[in-house]
């Protein structure tokens, strides 16, 4: 149990402004990101496994989105929802770093899923199974409106236990949504231990595809090949695309990385600092592979 | 307990409860007609009017026949899943569309519950969600096909307008006024024919439901099918000479307390009568209107917990005891035996 002081909102934008709408240099604000993520864990139970795996999908996909500090009002937009709303200490971080959300000025504690009040936060969640119906019903009235914004929809590979993202599946691809774009954040485990031993859900890609959806398979820690495959998802068409991205829970830092018992964490001053190095490590490369 | 009733008195209302089933109805050889085709024009009717309205369905097509002919680029059938059909919907609201959800009520209600209260109701959307079969509507076809708590649960949904009209007039009116309303809404509809009360040209309003009968000892609150029940009872009640005013609500949600306590005031017996159960419906929320300052004999009659039998609609409405005879018994009770009906072993 930590006694010191919050350091929560520390972080400012990494390089104030050079994040702020583009489109590159995505690995680096990923480890501004993580930092970010494990000062959250100082003064309360967080996430922390989820959102470090997590991580660099959603740097990927609001740097594609262009998310910047204007968050867009424009009906044509593109959207991000986070179904897997447990992991939302990541997308305030990210929403952070891109300057959508000022955590200096929020009042109050942070929400532990994602609530449609805060700055970028498009959807509420945080039961699971319920962002792919939505985020499908968002792209079939952007199609009744010609709209061509790319409705994100990140999941969680234990998220899919649930039925109803099943039917979201076959809906979207009956439909064939192409602006409809899932993304799988493919860490192997869930809340008591590995997916496979929960509820296997292999063949994962053959089931997507099967179900009549474009699908891609990336490493989810590898940017060229999420932005890449992002934008090949983002291209497609008559058809919705899914990108099952393989990663690792608790991402970043060796003493939480495949450890399920950081499905949700506090970190004492002393883990905070280690972990802080580790991540330190990876931002001062440039790159966290 | 102090008997209110004279001894004279509670002899002449037993004798009338006993000749209840013997008695021959006053009224006019009842209409009946189904809520869902006229919904059905008055879909195609709000989809010609709202170019921005969106009609989804699970596979169950009749109430959006006329509208899907009319503008089938705006309906979307999801199929049989029900969970995928209201996040879809809350999808689509999002956009400012105005959405109209129609399918079974058993199904749309209990399967999709979370999805309504946490992707419509919660973010306040622009839904009308439709439940075809409220109640005990669809009769032999069982327990997995009725709905007796559909009004308590979307009533319990934060924000969200709950109707449950009485008749096919009352329907009609009530799904124009649920899709303007521009939050999100739930309408019982009957599963197959309801008796006809109202005329075509009623006039209806959420917050002062329907009177029939001036203020007086006893006040009958109803609300769907059970109101022409109601209707029935208080005519033969009135024949003993106890004046009977009977309460139609066709919005339940928000509960219109202070129109059930204005008839209540003069009132010595209510009788709260409900195609649902008395938890989270018109027992409890004319309770609440009541509590605190209104005193005399209340009566709600409602479904209970017992397992439904293989039985018609009709049938069903004896066995629960909400039926028009169940009602008399509870008007005429003696004031000795609250919540005690006069002739509950018939």
């Amino acid at each position: 149990m930590s006694g010191s002081a919050p350091v929560v909102h520390a972080d400012r934008p990494l390089g104030s402004g050079r994040h702020q709408g583009d489109r590159t240099g995505t690995p680096a604000v990923a480890a501004a990101v993580r930092r970010r993520i494990l000062r959250f864990a100082v003064d309360q139970p967080v996430h922390l496994g989820p959102s470090l795996s997590v991580a660099d999908i959603l740097v990927t996909v609001c740097a594609a989105m262009g998310l910047g500090p204007s968050f867009p009002d424009d009906p044509a937009r593109d959207r991000l929802i986070l179904s897997k709303g447990h992991a939302v200490w990541a997308l305030y971080a990210v929403l952070a770093e891109r300057g959508v959300l000022d955590l200096d000025r929020h009042d109050g504690p942070l929400a532990g899923h994602p609530h449609e009040e805060t700055a970028g936060v498009e959807v509420s969640t945080g039961s699971l199974g319920h962002g792919l119906s939505v985020a499908a019903g968002l792209a079939e009235a952007g199609r009744l409106d010609g709209h061509q914004g790319v409705v994100h929809v990140v999941l969680g590979d234990g998220e899919l236990n649930e039925g109803s993202v099943w039917e979201a599946v076959m809906f979207a691809a009956h439909r064939r949504l192409d602006r409809l774009v899932a993304l799988v954040d493919a860490n192997g485990m869930q809340q008591e231990g590995r997916t496979a031993e929960v509820l296997d859900l292999s063949p994962l890609e053959a089931k997507w595809r099967a179900f009549g959806w474009h699908t891609a398979e990336v490493d989810g820690h590898d940017h060229l090949a999420l932005a890449a495959a992002l934008a090949d998802a983002r291209a497609q068409r008559h058809r919705p695309s899914v990108i099952l991205c393989h990663t690792i829970k608790g991402k970043g830092v060796p003493f939480m990385e495949h450890r399920a018992e950081w499905h949700v964490g506090r970190l004492s001053t002393e883990q905070l600092a280690t972990a802080l190095a580790a991540v330190g490590a990876t931002a001062d490369s440039g790159s966290d592979d | 307990m102090t008997d209110l009733v004279s001894p004279a008195h509670a002899a002449a209302t037993r004798q009338a409860a006993t000749d209840l089933e013997t008695a021959e109805p006053d009224r006019a050889a009842p209409r009946f007609q189904a809520m869902r085709p006229a919904c059905a024009e008055v879909l195609a009717e709000l989809g010609d009017r709202f170019e921005d309205l969106v009609v989804l369905a699970a596979d169950g097509h009749a109430l959006a026949m006329r509208f899907l002919r009319a503008h089938p680029e705006r309906f979307v059938d999801v199929g049989i899943a029900e969970a995928n059909l209201v996040g879809v919907a809350a999808g689509i609201a999002r956009t400012g569309r105005r959405v109209v959800v129609g399918t079974m009520a058993p199904f749309l209600v209990r399967r999709a519950a979370e999805q309504i209260r946490l992707d419509v109701c919660q973010p306040g959307l622009d839904v009308t969600l439709v439940g075809i079969g409220g109640g005990l509507g669809y009769g032999t076809l069982g327990a997995t096909h009725h709905v007796t708590e559909d009004l308590a649960a979307l009533a319990a949904m934060p924000g969200t307008r709950v109707f449950c009209p009485v008749d096919v007039h009352d329907a009609a009116w009530a799904l124009r006024e649920a899709v303007a309303w521009p939050g999100p809404a739930y309408v019982r509809l009957g599963a197959r024919e309801d008796e006809v009360v109202f005329t075509a040209d009623q006039e209806f309003s959420v917050d002062r439901p329907r009177a029939f009968g001036e203020p007086g000892g006893a006040l009958v609150v109803a609300t769907g099918a059970t109101v022409p029940q109601a209707l029935r009872a208080a005519e033969r009640v009135r024949a003993t000479g106890l004046p009977v005013q009977v309460l139609a609500l066709t919005c339940v949600a928000p509960f219109p307390s202070a129109a059930v306590a204005a008839a209540a005031r003069t009132a010595r017996v209510v009788v709260t009568v409900e195609e649902h159960l008395a938890a989270g419906g018109l027992a409890s929320g004319t309770a609440l209107a009541l509590a605190g300052w209104w005193h005399g004999r209340f009566v709600p009659l409602a479904v209970d917990g017992r397992r439904a039998p293989v039985a018609d609609r009709g049938e069903l409405f004896r066995f629960y005891g909400i039926d028009s005879h169940a009602i008399s018994c509870a008007l005429l009770a003696p004031a000795s035996e609250p919540g005690v009906t006069a002739c509950a072993s018939s």
